[in-house]
């Protein structure tokens, strides 16, 4: 009798822990994120920290990586399943074959060319010795850069020989010790820290070059992973959406969430939450005017000829394509 | 006769080693026609050596080669012209020579890459850091063989040099110097494969102006823009010129002095 009692329990208790995965919701989906560090990338960090992923079955492996080349080599590879890059280095890819369309928006930032010299006015005034830092050879700051230099200089390689490549970090420091650069084409945290320093002002702005705001990264994955895991696919949009919301409804409590990530006190990082133009948005901006000044100064082969080429049927749900002239949110990619 | 032989086998060798290489280019280009691997990550070797050339015609790749041998050649004068004056007081005076000893000790380990954020503090970046890279990268071997080339100079054919009457100078020239000149060639080998190796990372990792970079920044540049094919084109230049250097410069210094002095075990 004790016996039987005894295998019975044994039984249950077998049975129960095989059956409690299925109590607690669905087996979670692994996806593999490229993450970086930085005020850019806040969305991921509060997904991470609030465990938004996992609430949308979700189980993230985060990929942490210093730089966007080496985002767009882990997507290559196929090390990661979704990564973050600027429009230009996502449309190098896109350009050499890469089959890769863009996710989403991610982030509107402020970005600009700071210098700390106090006789550079304008992009006319750099000699050619002087030093412009960017974070590498065809990144997004590279790009504008170009087109400014096009605008008013009147081509776009004009200071292609002034350029040095640096990580943010290290252009800072070079910048505001006045150690061999005189120019910083930067993001936040790091333009509002130049910024705030006697002596460092700024040159021109990514608005002024562009003539409207556009995404400073934007979400881009494998189409394979798209056509293979719809599923997880659209959780991820959906995550990645809640915590662009979740920061723009809570900012304090976000700056509190972000601030031992960044090395900052809660007051500055809620001050830079609350910068003039940081906009933590999914909505998709000016995907398409980087590839034609890229295709015509020879960064590329060809510009994309439409939206559909580049990116997912999500983002262009949310384009949108108004019969007759062209609407609003179509008229702000180019 | 046996020196006959000797070339017959050198030839020999040579042409089995051309073979190879070749058998390894062919071999290279049949993996990437199988369309096994991405060509994004694996370009067919047609195709790199098409970049090559276009790259080379271009003037391009000329113009980077050429800085980045006018860059490796100052900061390794620069080490020699160190290494030399180090050593000379090594020899001079034993207090020096412990102390030269202790900084080899404790420097020789590290390599010149890693000292690079300090040389960007104090000198910024661009050629003056990288020449400060290489000259640190190719100090330490250049002084390690110098220093043992010169102390593994037997006495007994010190003290027949001083017996024949040379002095000072004299001494230097003509005993000490060919004494140790395996030592030296052996320094300059691996000062110049060290020098290599600082320039072409220290370019990857702060990069260099647009202007005047070397290979290095040849690389960095096609990574970014995944332009791979030229990736592996600058690769093989490095390549190529280590080959015609280890060929047309220390291969036949060696055999015109230390072969002919029979210093070599061949």
């Amino acid at each position: 009798m004790r016996r039987s009692v005894l295998l019975l329990l044994c039984l249950t208790l077998i049975t129960g822990g095989l059956m409690l995965p299925q109590v607690y919701g669905a087996p979670m989906e692994e996806i593999k994120i490229a993450g970086q560090f930085g005020l850019v990338y806040a969305p991921l960090t509060v997904a991470k920290e609030r465990k938004i992923f996992e609430r949308y079955g979700l189980k993230p492996v985060w990929k942490e990586y210093g730089s966007g080349g080496a985002v767009r080599e882990a997507l290559i590879s196929g090390e990661v399943d979704v990564g973050f890059m600027g429009i230009p280095p996502f449309l190098i890819g896109w350009d050499k074959g890469c089959e890769w369309k863009i996710v989403c928006g991610f982030v509107i930032v402020p970005i600009g060319l700071v210098t700390n010299d106090p006789n550079i006015k304008s992009l006319k005034d750099f000699k050619p010795e002087d030093k412009i830092a960017v974070p590498s050879p065809g990144s997004i700051q590279h790009i504008l850069l170009a087109m400014a230099a096009e605008k008013e200089l009147g081509s776009p390689t004009a200071l292609d020989n002034n350029i040095v490549a640096m990580p943010h970090p290290d252009g800072a420091a070079a910048l505001i010790s006045k150690k061999g650069i005189k120019a910083h084409f930067t993001t936040p945290p790091y333009l509002f820290e130049e910024l705030s320093q006697p002596g460092c002002h700024l040159v021109i702005d990514d608005v002024t070059i562009f003539g409207h705001p556009f995404n400073f990264n934007v979400g881009v994955a494998p189409q394979r992973f798209y056509d293979r895991r719809p599923v997880v696919y659209s959780s991820f949009i959906n995550a990645i959406g809640e915590a662009m919301a979740w920061i723009n409804n809570n900012k304090e409590a976000a700056a509190k969430l972000l601030a031992p990530e960044f090395g900052l006190t809660p007051e500055k990082t809620l001050e830079y939450l609350n910068w003039e133009g940081m906009n933590y948005t999914a909505a998709p901006y000016g995907l398409m005017g980087f590839g034609e000044f890229m295709a015509k100064a020879g960064y590329i082969q060809r510009a994309p000829a439409s939206v559909a080429e580049i990116a997912f049927d999500n983002v262009l749900a949310i384009i949108g394509s108004r019969a007759g002239s062209p609407s609003e949110l179509e008229r702000i990619q180019y | 006769m046996v020196k006959a032989r000797e070339e017959k086998t050198e030839r020999k060798k040579t042409l089995n080693q051309v073979l190879f290489i070749i058998g390894a280019l062919l071999g290279w280009e049949l993996m990437a026609w199988t369309g096994w691997f991405p060509p994004l990550l694996f370009p067919k070797m047609s195709q790199v050596l098409i970049h090559l050339w276009a790259g080379l015609s271009g003037g391009e790749l000329l113009a980077r080669v050429a800085f980045s041998l006018y860059i490796i050649g100052l900061g390794l004068s620069l080490a020699v012209v160190t290494a030399a004056l180090v050593t000379t007081g090594a020899m001079l005076s034993p207090l020096i020579s412990d102390w030269v000893q202790a900084l080899m000790a404790v420097l020789h380990p590290l390599p010149g890459i890693a000292i690079l954020p300090v040389i960007i503090l104090w000198l910024g970046t661009g050629s003056r850091s990288i020449v400060a890279v290489i000259w640190f990268s190719s100090l330490w071997p250049l002084i390690a063989n110098l220093h043992t080339g010169l102390r593994s100079v037997p006495t007994t054919q010190i003290e027949v040099g001083r017996n024949l009457g040379l002095k000072g100078s004299q001494l230097v020239r003509s005993i000490l110097l060919p004494g140790a000149f395996p030592y030296i060639l052996t320094g300059l080998r691996v000062g110049w494969a060290r020098a290599w190796q600082a320039s072409v990372a220290a370019e990857m990792v702060f990069g260099a102006s647009g202007g005047e970079g070397g290979l290095g920044w040849f690389i960095y540049k096609k990574r970014f823009f995944l332009e791979i094919p030229s990736v592996f084109a600058g690769m093989i230049l490095i390549i190529l010129i280590g080959l015609l250097v280890e060929r047309l410069c220390f291969e036949e210094v060696e055999r015109r002095t230390v072969r002919r002095w029979g210093m070599t075990a061949e």
